[in-house]
């Protein structure tokens, strides 16, 4: 009975600490040093939609572009129709 | 006999816990399911739903954190043709009104009202009749001084009142100043579980989604209809949640409109305003329970679910009370099913935690919201649960003397806001 009763404040005393530093350490260790990436980043959808358009060439650029291709195949086209007039 | 007696308590209150521990796993379950469809199933709508929205932000000695909100209300994307955004100068002692009132100079859509002492100072849901008297949307959202939303926020509420049916909207509340302390990091944890999965859970299950006070907001008409908010209730947005549900309207709950809060980062703050909600919601419980039970608007499974949500802050009190009932009975000679039942109690006292979002659902929570390292803190949340005892066990004495001795005394005790979310803040 009296081997029981030791034993019991045993488990009690060595135990339960044990079992709460187990369950308290990870928390505690957080708390210390924390490696959380912080608080969740709320998202605005519509700017980044937004955003997103912006890397999307708008229509008027492109009009321009294909301006400025036409162009510069014209004036290969007449370089390369003045050299054999060169060789003359 | 005595032990008998003791016996039936026990049943019953282990039987309470067992049907609140029940419902929160079916919640989260519910959220991990969804979770496993949305990877699947996108589904984008492109309908324009844009009525004119009025935003009401009342504000008390606010002088700390209303600039950023007014400012962010000027950043909205929503159109500012359709947009009325009404500051309620609550008797403000602090430099708030002048502030608001450099705002609205700068902006048509914003203006301010002004209450003095007279009037002002009563509590929120005074401030909010005041300033619903001069909002002229077709919706009315609210947000407290303190919060910070996305700029989008207005579209994805005002949006879901394209269903009729739709009587209120409730979006999602992000701690902001999480990283401040270890209260902050508590509350977070709450919220998180409180949010992500509760109030997903209950609107993805057609069950009685809840709106928060702020974040939020109303369809116009239905609130007209209300008479506005209930000035004499400390939870006045649980008692609009269950008075628009009992005429027939839903509360939508919508997870991707997002909004930052500053938490309270100090124990006799988070003692003040649990104490607050604690006794509100009692108050809604002894108001609404037994019309929630004789609606014919409500389906069974909304029935249960709102008497079990009425109830909620009950719970740290029948936890307790089914230890000390449970403890003797050990030591008695007791029928089996008792030592049987003795599972559920530390179960359920491990599992009322926090804002009674038990731990397996702000682990879950966190781990949806992609969260790492921040579930290490879930068993300090044994803690909060712990100095909820007293909190509730005051709020339900306190009503308990107030409705026998015919006093109302649900004075309005205001959280404080300090501006420390302001150093999170990246823009």
């Amino acid at each position: 009975m009296i081997l029981n009763l030791t034993l019991i404040i045993i488990i009690l005393v060595g135990a339960t600490p044990t079992l709460i530093l187990i369950l308290f350490l990870p928390a505690l260790f957080e708390l210390k040093k924390p490696k959380d990436a912080g608080p969740r980043m709320i998202l605005n959808s519509i700017p980044e939609v937004k955003m997103l358009a912006m890397h999307v060439i708008p229509i008027a650029n492109i009009e321009k572009e294909q301006k400025f291709d036409v162009s510069l195949i014209q004036t290969i086209v007449k370089i390369i129709e003045f050299l054999p007039r060169l060789e003359v | 006999m005595i032990i008998e007696a003791l016996e039936a308590v026990f049943f019953f209150l282990t039987a309470l816990m067992i049907a609140y521990l029940v419902r929160h796993y079916i919640f989260t379950l519910t959220v991990l399911r969804r979770a496993k469809k949305a990877k699947a199933v996108n589904v984008v709508s492109d309908a324009k739903y844009e009525p004119t929205v009025s935003v009401l932000i009342p504000a008390r000695d606010e002088e700390k954190v209303i600039g950023r909100l007014l400012q962010r209300m000027a950043e909205l994307t929503y159109p500012q043709d359709k947009l009325q955004v009404i500051v309620i100068d609550d008797a403000s002692s602090d430099s708030t009104g002048r502030i608001a009132d450099e705002h609205a100079g700068k902006y048509a859509f914003m203006e301010v009202l002004h209450r003095d002492k007279e009037d002002g100072g009563k509590g929120k849901p005074s401030a909010m009749n005041a300033g619903f008297k001069r909002a002229t949307g077709e919706i009315v959202l609210c947000f407290d001084a303190d919060y910070y939303p996305q700029k989008d926020i207005v579209e994805k509420l005002a949006k879901e009142f394209a269903d009729p049916t739709v009587g209120a909207v409730q979006g999602r509340v992000v701690v902001l100043n999480e990283p401040q302390n270890m209260v902050t990091r508590l509350v977070a944890l709450e919220r998180i579980g409180g949010y992500r999965v509760d109030q997903e859970a209950r609107d993805d299950l057609g069950l009685i989604a809840q709106f928060g006070g702020t974040v939020g907001g109303f369809r116009r008409s239905i609130l007209e209809s209300l008479d506005g908010w209930d000035e004499s209730i400390l939870a006045e947005d649980t008692d609009l949640t269950y008075r628009i549900y009992l005429k027939g309207f839903k509360v939508r709950y919508v997870g991707d409109a997002e909004c930052y809060e500053e938490a309270v980062d100090n124990w006799k703050a988070y003692r003040q305003q649990r104490y607050r909600w604690a006794r509100g919601h009692m108050q809604c419980c002894f108001k609404h329970s037994w019309k929630v039970l004789r609606s014919k608007n409500l389906r069974m499974k909304e029935k249960i679910d709102g008497l079990l949500l009425l109830n909620v802050y009950f719970m740290p009190l029948v936890v307790l009370a089914s230890f000390i009932i449970g403890v003797p009975l050990i030591f008695f000679e007791s029928s089996k099913l008792v030592g049987a039942l003795w599972f559920s109690v530390p179960i359920s006292f491990y599992s009322f935690v926090g804002n009674f979002a038990p731990f397996f659902e702000v682990g879950v929570g966190a781990y949806l919201d992609g969260r790492t390292r921040t579930q290490w803190l879930i068993p300090l949340l044994i803690f909060t649960f712990f100095y909820n005892i007293p909190i509730c066990a005051k709020a339900f004495l306190d009503l308990l003397a107030s409705k026998i001795l015919r006093r109302n005394h649900s004075l309005w005790v205001k959280t404080s806001h300090l501006g420390n979310g302001n150093r999170y803040m990246v823009n």
